[in-house]
């Protein structure tokens, strides 16, 4: 059975899941439906953030993940000539 | 056709429509307030996909199975299959 860590852990990547769908939902999709002004506006960055960020954040996950297996690369390398 | 190819090729039919009405190819006669939520579509669906591999990720590991019965199960079939090969003569270490 799921321990109650598991069940914590998983039910709060659920709920992160949701409470980003639903956040980045009403920031791209509705809040240009809403007048400029309207304090509503207050909880959201600028919308060049809404394509910038993701953009800039799969950027340097990609980085990191070739960083990665390169340094797994190059030591599974290394071990082979010793 | 393998499910590599489906994929990419739903991805290119979406991208080439999507340029197409970005670069007013096709006009549709959106007024500029709302163009800003078709710029921003390809990136909205990338992260709602993502959100939604986080939530199965999540879901499936609260809901973890133990798989009682099928372990008692595989136990027997050893013993039985152990049992078979010692009457004809293999010998365990």
């Amino acid at each position: 059975m799921a321990t109650g860590t598991d069940q914590a852990v998983g039910w709060g990547l659920v709920s992160f899941a949701g409470f980003v769908f639903t956040y980045y939902t009403i920031w791209v999709i509705l809040l240009p439906f809403v007048d400029e002004g309207q304090s509503i506006h207050k909880f959201f960055p600028p919308r060049f953030y809404a394509i910038a960020a993701p953009l800039i954040a799969g950027v340097i996950g990609l980085i990191l993940i070739a960083v990665f297996v390169a340094v797994i690369l190059s030591a599974s390398q290394k071990k082979k000539k010793s | 056709m393998t499910k590599l190819m489906q994929w990419l090729a739903a991805v290119g039919l979406f991208m080439s429509i999507w340029l197409a009405i970005v670069l007013d190819m096709i006009s549709l006669n959106i007024p500029d307030s709302k163009k800003e939520i078709l710029h921003a579509l390809p990136v909205y669906i990338l992260i709602v996909f993502a959100c939604y591999s986080l939530a199965l990720i999540g879901y499936r590991v609260a809901t973890f199975n133990d798989c009682v019965e099928e372990s008692r199960e595989l136990k027997e079939e050893i013993q039985e299959a152990k049992k078979e090969l010692t009457e004809k003569g293999y010998k365990f270490d």
